[in-house]
């Protein structure tokens, strides 16, 4: 049993209407599971006949359900890392960009103590 | 010379064209850069660290709002600094 990765299709079975691939391509994603469903009646009625069934067992037979540590995070997890399987770039760039926002806040509050401990230390001059 | 020809031409087709095209693209694939395991938990720590960060200093702003609201005009411009003494003091001596 290796251990869980959250950049690797799993299977949702809590989800399921048959084996839990359509699901676990949605999981995987972050598109909507009705929309994935609807995509792929779509294209098996469209001339994908044998091949789209064939790829949905194959995918069913490959694929490990999604480990329980996988399941139970929260939703604001699940869709940082579906933000990471689709382009971790721009995931890395968001990060980033947050680590800035939380620095240039700091450098505010910072910047009214030090000032505010300046004006203390010059009012208790005053009053000597 | 037909008839031997063309299965030559299929069987080679089919078996060093095909796997070859294969094999060309699954080590296309494979030399893509991707994440390891150990990126992936790095990544995670670092979006941790920074939701957390973010919570503190959100509680630390909070807290100094409450304390002096304009605190933010007071870091960005410090001219103001006289008339909000003013002000903190007379909060200090309600």
């Amino acid at each position: 049993m290796t251990e869980p990765r959250h950049t690797k299709f799993y299977l949702d079975r809590a989800n399921r209407k048959w084996s839990g691939v359509c699901a676990g391509i949605a999981d995987y994603t972050g598109i909507d599971v009705t929309v994935v469903r609807i995509g792929m009646v779509v294209i098996t009625l469209m001339g994908g006949f044998p091949w789209t069934l064939i790829a949905y067992w194959v995918a069913a037979w490959l694929a490990e359900p999604k480990p329980r540590e996988l399941t139970q995070e929260t939703v604001e997890k699940t869709k940082f890392w579906q933000g990471v399987r689709t382009s971790p770039r721009r995931t890395i760039r968001d990060v980033r960009s947050r680590f800035r926002d939380i620095d240039r806040r700091l450098a505010d509050v910072e910047t009214y103590v030090t000032s505010s401990h300046s004006r203390l230390a010059r009012e208790i001059e005053q009053l000597r | 010379m037909d008839e031997i020809f063309i299965p030559v031409t299929i069987c080679f087709m089919l078996f060093i064209g095909l796997p070859w095209l294969i094999f060309h693209y699954v080590s296309r694939w494979k030399s893509q850069a991707t994440l390891t395991a150990e990126d992936e938990n790095l990544l995670d720590d670092l979006h941790d660290l920074a939701r957390r960060l973010d919570e503190r200093l959100g509680t630390v702003e909070r807290i100094m709002s409450a304390d002096n609201p304009n605190w933010r005009q007071l870091a960005v411009d410090p001219a103001s600094i006289g008339i909000e003494d003013g002000v903190a003091s007379r909060r200090i001596a309600k």
